[in-house]
């Protein structure tokens, strides 16, 4: 079966059922006798099981099945959940994703068998049934879940009764020499279109021979008159494992039950049962119900066979499970899934439309007559409003919340708990806080970077905190917000913060900097030197952090999404950086500002007020530019000398400053004119000009015009 | 480099646009070439390397632009009305733009015509003879790599 046309749905699909995975072993971890989770767990390790098997990775099958089998022992109760199972459980997950990775990457799982983790989990359930070893030897039947293995009342094909022609059938047909099978077929209980399904199957046996018997009727079949099963007879001359595999193969099938039948076992049977119709209908009716509870919800299986007082309770377990599941299954969500690629495409358009609408605008402020009409004006500007709306929706469609990202920290810092042997806590706030796709599927790594960093170098370990008189465990906090046209992400600790004689010393030791550089450097400036490659604080190299290649990198990674990231620290009380990124990537708002004759473009985002500023007022500290403006002190800069402009002869009386922020810090850019408000569309440099991190990109303007966009942030 | 060069037109013949940049004529490989445009506004991008212009628009696009001249060593270009920029395309790297005093001609040149050389500078692959001139053939590659 060709399924390739699935695998970006199946990888979807399978990373949400990860995660999910990932989120409930944590909570189980600390609730171990949750049954809600546990629960949940069993579903989603049955949807993957499922999903794989569908897509033929049979290697992910047979984990899955095999963790879901765990699973089957904890929910009777006959597995506790201890440490060493969660991290076994771990161990799958990261198996599982192994898969995915592989599959991502060639369509094909790999070769990775994963023996020892399946062992493992064969030893936790041999374990659990060596306690108890009559109640465990059924349960692991029923758990297998494989035909032969399987209890004898799921063969269902036997209990359905033959009419006389049916029956003469099924003889005529095993007289001229076809073997007779019968198959029982269980669909899965999320299927939609059964009867498509049932279809499929007998399509896909039909191949081997003549289908001789229907249960439910193929009248009935094709009306979706039946549960989740249905039964049949075929006549073939194939082998059986043929015809069972061309059933499994069709997609949605939960399970195929059969074996070869004889005419005559098959009347005899049917008679004895006759025969024994009053003792033994009773305990059919009892098969048919326990199985449809099974059937219905594998949840509430219990290995007890059918006495009625335990049936009972069972029974209502089944009950609230496949009632859960009702609830637990997401209502059908009125979304549609999008190839970022369209939305790419889409969001290049709507640029080319900004660029088209500018030039509209730039035309008509010319002075020209034929453009001084009213309703052309007035044209001009609802255009622009549509244009601007329109912009800001498909912005919104490209937001993603950034959950999809940390929601896996917390498992991280847990496994760090374990490696680094300290006892820490992450906290978590503003996961909801969107941001354009492109920057969520870049900002992973240098946030896992940052968790790393603080869970290694910036907790003490437990006794120096107690000594300390700290909380034994330390806390990591991951905060996120808006702010203006940045998203905020706080990463933080409350270790020991950075010891910036320490790092200054380091710094001179390394040649980074001479002893003189250093007395000059401010406390933040020395801070920044973390920032340098190759620049370690780390004592000895762990696998976890202090191979060198740390904070550059995060600096690197962050300032390529057009952000940046800062520190603040403070000694025993803890580091906090802060990541700064731009909520888009493709379109913004800027002041249009005149440096001499260059136009350059600042996001309006970051400007925090315009003043004019009389010469005489600038003061001068340290020998560089400040002015005094409602107190606070700002750093000048004469953006002329900034941008390698020769120095002008005479200077004006009053100098136009635009006053920038970041975060706390401000900064005034000395510029000749401004030229207003204006939507832009970023536009890289490419790839062969280095250049300062100074210009961010160009956009063109109007006229056709090129303009810089400058980058503030590297300013403060 | 030259090399690899030489075996792919070991046979066949090859275009070359012909352009003037000082007294000396140079050919650039027509496959490379996305497009030639007259001179137009270039924008200054404060702090690149000094060989880069700086960036125009070509159609919505922004396109780097660089003088050979100053790459070469020669005195700074002077424009005129016969100066060019030539958009050459590489894979992965995109477009960028080359100043050139004067485009002439497109001339086909078999491998007969060209003379390898491999001392004739860092940007020159070749001498190609056309009629009775001489026509220096740029290493596109070289040109447009960065720390040169």
């Amino acid at each position: 079966m060709d399924v390739s046309q699935y695998l970006d749905v199946f990888i979807d699909e399978a990373n949400e059922h990860l995660q999910s995975l990932s989120d409930c072993i944590m909570t189980l971890e600390k609730e171990p006798e949750n049954m809600d989770t546990i629960n949940e767990i069993f579903r989603a390790a049955h949807s993957l099981k499922g999903m794989a098997g569908t897509m033929g990775f049979k290697r992910m099958q047979h984990l899955t099945h095999d963790m879901e089998n765990v699973f089957q022992e904890v929910r009777s109760g006959k597995i506790k959940v201890d440490s060493a199972m969660i991290d076994l459980l771990f161990k799958c997950l990261d198996a599982i994703e192994g898969y995915q990775d592989n599959i991502r990457a060639t369509s094909d799982e790999g070769t990775e068998d994963n023996d020892i983790i399946i062992k493992e989990l064969n030893d936790f359930i041999a374990a659990a049934n060596g306690e108890k070893p009559k109640a465990g030897e059924k349960a692991e039947q029923k758990a297998e879940q494989k035909p032969e293995a399987a209890a004898e009342n799921e063969k269902r094909f036997l209990e359905f009764e033959l009419n006389d022609s049916e029956k003469d059938k099924i003889r005529s047909s095993e007289e001229s020499g076809l073997h007779i099978y019968g198959l029982t077929v269980y669909i899965q209980k999320e299927c939609l279109l059964k009867a498509a399904r049932a279809f499929l199957v007998f399509k896909a046996v039909e191949e081997y021979g003549e289908i001789l018997v229907y249960n439910p009727s193929s009248q009935e079949i094709e009306d979706e008159h039946f549960d989740c099963d249905f039964s049949f007879y075929i006549g073939s001359s194939e082998e059986y494992d043929k015809i069972f595999q061309a059933a499994k193969a069709v997609s949605e099938i939960d399970d195929v039950i059969g074996e070869e039948v004889h005419y005559e076992t098959l009347v005899a049977k049917q008679e004895k049962a006759e025969n024994d119709a009053a003792a033994e209908e009773a305990k059919a009716a009892k098969e048919t119900e326990s199985e449809v509870e099974k059937t219905s919800a594998p949840a509430a299986e219990t290995p007890v066979a059918a006495p009625s007082a335990a049936a009972a309770p069972a029974k209502q377990q089944a009950a609230a499970g496949s009632k859960k599941q009702t609830i637990a299954k997401p209502v059908t969500n009125r979304t549609v899934r999008v190839d970022i690629e369209k939305l790419d495409a889409l969001m290049n358009q709507v640029s080319e439309l900004i660029i088209a609408k500018n030039s509209l605008v730039s035309i008509s402020s010319t002075e020209a007559a034929d453009f001084q009409n009213q309703s052309f004006r007035e044209q001009i500007e609802y255009l622009e409003r549509i244009t601007t709306t329109l912009h800001e929706s498909v912005m919104k469609v490209r937001m993603v919340p950034i959950e999809s990202v940390v929601n896996k920290f917390p498992r991280m810092i847990r496994d760090l708990c374990r490696k680094l042997d300290k006892k820490m806590d992450l906290y978590m706030s503003g996961e909801d806080t969107e941001l354009d796709r492109t920057v969520v599927d870049q900002i992973g790594d240098p946030l896992q970077h940052l968790l790393r960093n603080s869970a290694d170098h910036g907790l003490e370990d437990n006794e120096t905190r107690v000594a300390k008189g700290k909380p034994e465990v330390g806390s990591i906090f991951l905060k996120a917000f808006q702010e203006g046209n940045n998203v905020i992400i706080e990463v933080g600790d409350d270790g020991s913060g950075i010891d910036v004689e320490a790092v200054r010393s380091k710094a001179i030791e390394r040649g980074v900097i001479t002893e003189e550089q250093a007395d000059m450097m401010t406390q933040k400036e020395i801070i920044n030197l973390l920032f340098l490659p190759s620049f370690s604080m780390a004592k000895k190299i762990t696998d976890i952090s202090g191979r060198g290649v740390g904070l550059d990198v995060v600096k690197s990674n962050i300032e390529a999404l057009g952000g940046d990231v800062e520190v603040k620290t403070q000694l025993g009380e803890g580091t906090t950086f802060t990541v700064r990124l731009p909520l888009t990537l493709a379109i913004i708002q800027a002041l249009m500002v005149e440096i001499r004759d260059e136009k350059y473009a600042i996001a309006l985002g970051s400007i925090s007020n315009i003043e004019d500023i009389p010469v005489k007022d600038i003061k001068y500290v340290e020998a560089e530019e400040v002015i005094h403006l409602r107190g606070k002190v700002i750093p000048l800069f004469r953006m002329d000398q900034v941008l390698d402009f020769e120095p002008r002869e005479e200077e004006p009386e009053s100098l136009t400053v635009v006053i920038v922020k970041k975060g706390d810090s401000l900064a005034g850019l000395v510029v000749d004119n401004l030229m207003g408000q204006q939507e832009i569309v970023i536009k890289s440099l490419g790839k062969y000009i280095n250049n300062t991190k100074l210009i961010s990109g160009a956009t063109i303007l109007g006229d056709g015009e090129v303009a810089l966009i400058l980058d503030v942030n590297t300013l403060m | 480099m030259a090399k690899a060069a030489l075996e792919t037109v070991e046979k066949e013949t090859k275009q070359y646009i012909v352009v003037k940049v000082g007294n000396e004529q140079y050919g650039i490989d027509i496959s490379y070439v996305d497009n030639i445009v007259r001179m137009q506004k270039i924008t200054r991008v404060p702090k690149a390397q000094n060989y880069f212009k700086g960036i125009i628009n070509l159609r919505g696009e922004i396109v780097p632009v660089m003088s050979i001249r100053i790459k070469m060593d020669l005195p700074d270009d002077v424009f005129t009305n016969a100066s060019r920029i030539i958009i050459v395309k590489i894979e992965e790297k995109g477009s960028m733009g080359i100043i050139v005093d004067q485009v002439k001609e497109v001339v086909t040149l078999s491998r007969d015509d060209i003379e390898r050389v491999t001392n004739k500078g860092r940007f020159i692959n070749g001498i190609g003879t056309h009629g009775d001139e001489l026509i220096s053939l740029f290493e596109i590659n070289a040109i447009i790599e960065e720390n040169v």
